[in-house]
């Protein structure tokens, strides 16, 4: 500031022209990523150009879908939701899909609207935060169809087909695995923040490794979360890795060696300290969790044993192509095991390395869960 | 005391004083005058309403060119620019154009709204994107000036999201828990909310007079843990609705919500004129007020004000307490105008957005107002624009930080267009006023 | 080199602030341009660098015409410039600062330190500067500062040097040294432009002098001209270097300080045990050597710094511990030392700051009210009756000359009902004329019976206030003596020479009114 002030000084003056400018310059570059980064997402997604706005021509249904603050690559809720929305558009060459990201919590209402307005097929909207705007919205305009992500309504809308995942029964599954599979006799999981779609996978896992221990007499320890308490690690967070990494650490250094990350990005922290304790010749290794992490988070795949996922993106493409197809009912739908909405992902690089004894206990637990002989306590039921 | 004339008459004399000494602080003794106080200087006398006009030009400009080539079907087109130049200028053109109308018409007015009301469509749709705008500015308004008086006292408010939380806990639970009358019940909720952020902002007042501590280091704190109390809030029993395991509160009576202006079909309510009124306030207590007096003084030369027997200390609880209160405002009005319930990230980006605004607007009321008006219009546009041509609803962002980039970099506006520098006349002119005779 | 200037004018809109000026600079010559704050010299001297195009008239350097469009034209043809304030980086080192902006440079861009060092000490050398070329600016006095100005200007050629009121910021020893090195460089053939409005200082280094007044050179005096000639012609009228006063009748006691111990900021004890007793009407005059506890005695008398022990009261009210507001509404006016940080707003209006400290009494506010309009008024009738030169009462008071701005503080402070006036230096920087109007109100202040207290190093001040003089040492009255006292006398008391002169009992220690022996304290 002293400097920009010295004008009489006519050779200093040079210099803090300099500075602005490349001041200006870093600004300018580091703002142009960001619209790249951004348009290209959308680009490339889409598939359409700004030509959208003036050629509703071949398409007979728009799927219409407002995210969360998150964005649709925010490798979580969003991104599985779109991913969803794009398999819909390709299942059926009638359907084309767009999306409004959210600025903040206030601007769902208008993004709705906005939707509202184009006569959209459907409006699929994601995370509880939009129950409130969706449910307004349902009822101001009940012919219009709704698709909500992560929330139910008691009673259920007929216009609002709402998407929730049992994930305590894979969650558990996830946890029985775990305990299989750890040499140190030490797992953990943490959260990104202690909301109910994240705790509902801790107390899974939590279950899942006490279920293990009874039936083989073992003590495998779960550090991160009690499921009798509801206390446990959370980040405060699903973006900043770095606290992901931390905490990864510590459990490490505590002697755990599968860590199971319900955190969203924050996930990718762990892996980051996964492959640090592996390259230091540690025998680390993680869960992913929501998605397959062998497809979005695809460098650390040989760290996944496997995820433990919810199926997002099934139930938001069937949402949209029964809407297209005229068999949309509306009402609540809970993902199961037993109706393939949540599920383990495939071992991948660990096909082998999983004991197929292990497989087959795994497959007779998820036949117990399904048939209701192995019970599935939450404090965050669905 | 006209301040506007002070104001002014404060820009040409800023260049008079001849360069200051960075070694001594322009009078001969080092660190006289700290950080804050430089950049207070900077932010009220700092830029112009040309540079401003020209580094929102800029930006546009420049927002343009990203708009346009981030296009895949711009990009392709220049992919042929030498088959085609043309083609190539015309689909940047349109691409850019088409975001930027599209923003006008979500923020401004729709001509094609306009058309309709003529042949007996909805009237009340020509003002939507007014109303839009309005809605979009209330909170950054309020927030924008519970930074700017605390600049004013030389305080760096970098709180508004933890004020904002206090007002919006404070406004939401009396409006869902508690069963009152129409208007009262919206109005005991709004003081609810001014009292809620009041005492987050005025413990930070407190903490820096007892004990020193510094308010930019408070504040970011302050954010931190009013978050995370309202995450610890929601997932109680009392601030969830029943039956839902969702931290998210239930939804305030309709009793609470404060009133549309013009009908339930624009979503501009009581809450703008509620901001409207506070920077009116605001001016007031600044320019007319002894406890204004006091304010600037202390933000101005704390030293000058104690020996003239002001109580910086006093003064820091106080405009923390109003600078608070602003910002608790500003979550009632979130709650009650336009979300009716109390959710995580409900602050959403405040913070930032308050400062930006505040700095914008040259920490005067008028000017956050204009300021917010612009970045509340610029959102109400960016809704638009993503929905109607699938731009990415970023570019706003980006614009946003292209102007503040531009109007803290004066020097770099007056390079591009060539303004004369305010250089060594002034010094004389300085002098020939000393004069008299 | 010569440099000759011929019918240089500068006019902003109707005011012409050079009007014809002509001046001839010999080389090897210290000249010396006199004036008022105000009378155009620093415009004169931005012309002469560069800064300012003039409206007529030319500049020749060695016999040739030059035009000189910006501050790099005037450092080519030789001419170098320290300003008041100075132009360094404060984390830089003196060598880094010195080639600032012509850094010499080794192949690939470095930067070539040892070179930049070696030129800095040779300088240092030549013209006895001591100066450390590693040593960061940051942590240097002021003279220092001000010497790495000179050598930033040789290091660039300059032949001739002009000085900007270059000992406004200096201590007396520091003021010496740098006449010492003006000196050096006149017998090194280069050329000095010195402004100034000391007549001391013009007087002991001045080869040549011009004297400048409202725009115009109004003569070309000998440096030996006496005082009063001098302040003459700056001033354009007869000036009283001395303000007349009548012998001092004094009253009741008001304002009464005992056993006062002070602490600085730093936890040192800077007040030690002062007591004192100041009558309505009179004039007591605190001299010492500066750092002495003078400063910390004036803000603990204000409330400003808390007291250790002893005990104030003004009035037969006890305000030892009293709040700053309190201390003011008792009826004690004070002028601080340092106008720019303690007197003023910089920011704020000439009459936003003439009601600094009243602005929450009536008329000027009703409630938490306040009221424009009467604070403008009576800004209004302070300017007119305190003579301050001010565009309007709505500029900023940063646009003030200094002697402008303390007149505004005076007129503040002096405008209210005052039980006691504490000032503390109340005339230092200012011109001539200017002391003499303060002199006079503070005169007049206390024969409206105030019980004044003054603090000033200067002892031409003290001398010309005081009825009775203290002075102060390490924190301790060492003695009150009669203003009839010889300075040399007074010098050794400030020089903390008490033991001895104490005891033997100083010269006109009987006879004072007034006087208790308990206020003289032998350190």
């Amino acid at each position: 500031m002293a400097i920009g002030k010295k004008r009489k000084g006519g050779d200093v003056k040079l210099t803090s022209r300099k500075l602005f400018a490349f001041a200006g310059a870093l600004a300018l570059s580091s703002a142009a990523l960001v619209g790249v980064g951004s348009a290209g997402a959308f680009a490339g997604a889409s598939g359409k150009g700004p030509a959208a706005r003036h050629s509703p021509k071949a398409a007979k249904f728009v799927g219409c879908m407002v995210t969360d603050t998150g964005g649709i690559d925010d490798r979580s809720f969003n991104a599985s939701s779109w991913q969803g929305m794009t398999e819909a558009k390709a299942a059926d060459p009638n359907i084309t899909v767009k999306y409004l990201q959210s600025k903040s919590t206030s601007t769902y209402v208008p993004n709705i609207n906005a939707f509202i307005a184009q006569k959209c097929g459907i409006i699929v909207t994601v995370g509880f935060l939009m129950g409130t705007a969706t449910e307004a919205a349902a009822k101001a305009h009940p012919t219009q169809k709704f698709a909500i992500v992560d929330y139910t309504y008691k009673p259920p809308f007929k216009n609002i087909d709402a998407l929730v995942f049992n994930t305590v029964q894979d969650g558990f599954l996830g946890g029985y695995l775990a305990a299989g599979m750890t040499k140190t006799g030490k797992v953990a999981t943490y959260g990104g923040m202690k909301l109910p779609t994240v705790t509902i996978y801790m107390d899974g896992f939590w279950d899942g490794v006490r279920y293990y221990n009874n039936v083989h007499h073992t003590k495998v320890k779960v550090l991160g979360w009690t499921e009798r308490t509801q206390t446990g690690e959370f980040t405060g967070t699903f973006t900043n890795q770095t606290k992901g990494e931390t905490v990864t650490k510590t459990f490490i250094s505590e002697g755990a060696d599968i860590i199971f990350p319900v955190a969203g990005n924050v996930g990718l922290g762990s892996a980051k300290a996964v492959q640090n304790a592996d390259n230091a010749g540690g025998h680390v290794n993680m869960f992913w969790v929501d998605t397959d992490g062998c497809i979005s988070a695809a460098q650390y795949c040989k760290y996944f044993i496997t995820s433990v996922t919810k199926g997002i993106q099934s139930a938001v493409k069937n949402a949209v192509l029964s809407a297209a197809h005229g068999t949309y009912k509306g009402g609540n739908y809970i993902g199961t095991l037993a109706n393939g909405g949540v599920l383990l992902a495939p071992f991948h690089l660990w096909t082998k390395r999983v004991p197929a004894s292990l497989k087959a206990q795994l497959k007779r637990v998820e036949l117990g869960i399904i048939h209701g002989k192995i019970p599935t306590p939450t404090k965050s039921p669905v | 005391m006209s301040s506007e004339l002070a104001d002014q008459a404060e820009e040409t004399a800023k260049s008079e004083d001849g360069p200051p000494s960075p070694a001594t602080g322009g009078d001969g003794r080092p660190g006289a005058r700290g950080f804050t106080e430089a950049l207070l200087d900077a932010v009220t006398s700092g830029n112009t309403v040309t540079v401003t006009v020209l580094a929102f030009l800029c930006a546009i400009f420049l927002g343009g060119l990203i708009i346009a080539f981030t296009n895949t079907t711009v990009l392709h087109a220049w992919g042929n620019l030498f088959s085609a130049p043309g083609k190539a200028f015309a689909t940047a053109w349109d691409t850019a154009a088409g975001a930027y109308v599209a923003m006008f018409e979500g923020a401004i007015v729709n001509p094609h709204a306009v058309s309709a009301a003529f042949h007996g469509g909805p009237v009340s749709t020509v003002f939507n994107p007014l109303s839009e705008t309005a809605v979009n500015a209330t909170p950054i308004i309020l927030t924008g000036l519970a930074v700017a008086v605390a600049f004013r006292a030389g305080l760096f408010n970098i709180g508004a999201a933890s004020q904002f939380i206090g007002g919006a806990m404070i406004a939401g639970w009396i409006g869902f828990a508690v069963h009152l009358p129409f208007i009262l019940h919206a109005a005991v909720a709004v003081a609810g909310g001014l009292v809620g952020g009041a005492v987050v902002g005025g413990a930070v007042g407190f903490l820096k007079a007892r004990t020193g501590a510094h308010e930019v280091i408070v504040t970011i704190m302050s954010n931190y843990v009013m978050e995370y109390l309202l995450l610890y809030l929601l997932g109680l029993t009392a601030f969830r609705r029943p039956g839902n395991p969702n931290p998210i509160s239930p939804p305030i009576a309709t009793n609470a919500v404060l009133p549309h202006l013009f009908g339930s079909t624009l979503r501009v309510n009581v809450g703008f004129l509620i901001a409207l009124a506070a920077a009116a306030a605001v001016w007031w207590v600044l320019n007319r007020t002894t406890i204004g007096f006091e304010l600037r003084t202390v933000g101005s030369n704390p030293r000058a004000a104690r020996s003239a027997g002001m109580s910086p200390e006093r003064t820091w609880i106080v405009v923390m307490l109003l600078a608070g209160a602003l910002a608790g405002l500003a979550g009632a009005a979130v709650v009650q105008g336009t979300n009716f319930n109390v959710a995580p990230q409900i602050y959403g980006t405040y913070t930032v957005d308050s400062i930006t605004v505040a700095l914008l607007g040259r920490a005067s009321p008028t000017g956050t107002v204009l300021a917010s008006l612009l970045f509340g219009a610029l959102r109400a546009g960016g809704v638009t624009m993503q929905a109607s041509t699938q731009v990415p609803v970023d570019i706003v962002t980006v614009i946003e930080a292209l102007i503040v980039l531009f109007v803290a970099a004066p020097p770099l506006m007056r390079a591009v267009f060539r303004l004369r520098e305010p250089r060594a006349g002034g010094g004389e002119q300085l002098e020939a006023r000393g004069w008299g005779g | 080199m010569e440099l000759k200037l011929r019918g240089v004018t500068k006019r902003f809109g109707s005011l012409v602030a050079n009007d014809h000026i002509d001046l001839d600079v010999a080389a090897g010559e210290i000249h010396a341009l006199l004036g008022e704050n105000g009378a155009g010299k620093t415009t004169l001297m931005n012309v002469l660098y560069g800064l300012t195009q003039p409206d007529e008239g030319e500049i020749e350097v060695d016999g040739r015409r030059v035009r000189f469009r910006s501050p790099k034209d005037a450092i080519d043809a030789g001419i170098g410039m320290v300003h008041q304030h100075f132009m360094l980086v404060p984390v830089f080192t003196v060598a880094e600062n010195v080639v600032l902006g012509r850094e010499p440079t080794k192949p690939f861009g470095l930067l070539d330190r040892r070179r930049a060092r070696g030129e800095v000490q040779d300088l240092s050398n030549r013209y006895g500067l001591s100066i450390d070329p590693d040593a960061y600016v940051e942590h240097l006095p002021v003279g220092v500062q001000q010497r790495v100005e000179i050598v930033k200007a040789l290091i660039r050629q300059a032949n001739v040097l002009i000085l900007d009121e270059p000992t406004a910021v200096l201590t007396p020893n520091e003021t010496q040294e740098l006449f010492r090195i003006m000196r050096e460089l006149k017998a090194s053939g280069r050329s000095i432009l010195f402004i100034s409005h000391k007549l001391k200082e013009v007087q002991a280094v001045a080869d040549t002098v011009t004297v400048l007044r409202r725009g115009r050179v109004v003569g070309s005096p000998p440096p030996s001209a006496t005082d009063a000639e001098l302040a003459t012609l700056m001033v354009g009228r007869d000036v009283e270097l001395r303000v007349h006063k009548e012998p001092a009748e004094p009253g009741d006691v008001v304002l009464v300080v005992d056993g006062l111990v002070v602490r600085d900021e730093t936890g040192r004890i800077a007040v030690d045990g002062v007591s004192l007793e100041v009558r309505a009407g009179e004039i007591l005059g605190v001299a010492g050597v500066q750092g002495n506890g003078q400063t910390e005695l004036c803000k603990a008398l204000m409330g400003l710094l808390p007291v250790d022990r002893g005990m104030v009261a003004v009035g037969g009210r006890d305000l030892t511990r009293a709040s700053t507001r309190a201390v003011l509404g008792a009826g004690v006016s004070y002028i601080p030392e340092d106008r720019q940080e303690d007197g003023l707003v910089e920011s704020f209006s000439v009459a936003e700051n003439l009601v600094l400290d009243v602005y929450d009494r009536r008329p000027f506010s009703s409630g938490i009210s306040l009221r424009p309009d009467r604070v403008r008024d009576a800004a209004r009738t302070s300017m007119a009756e305190f003579d301050i030169r001010a565009g309007s009462i709505e500029v900023p008071a940063k646009t003030l000359s200094g002697g402008n701005q303390q007149k505004l503080i005076v007129a503040r402070e002096l405008s209210r009902e005052t039980r006691v006036l504490l000032a503390n230096q109340p005339t230092r920087g200012l011109d001539v004329g200017s002391i003499e109007f303060v002199h006079r109100r503070i005169v007049a202040n206390r024969d409206a019976g105030s019980a004044v207290v003054i603090v000033s190093s200067e002892l031409d001040e003290i001398y010309a206030l005081s009825d009775r003089i203290a002075v102060m040492y390490e924190g301790k009255i060492v003695g009150v003596v009669p203003p009839t006292t010889p300075a040399t006398e007074l010098g050794l008391l400030m020089a903390g020479a008490t033991s001895t002169r104490g005891e033997e009992g100083l010269p006109g220690e009987e006879g004072l009114p007034g006087e208790e022996v308990s206020e003289v304290q032998p350190a």
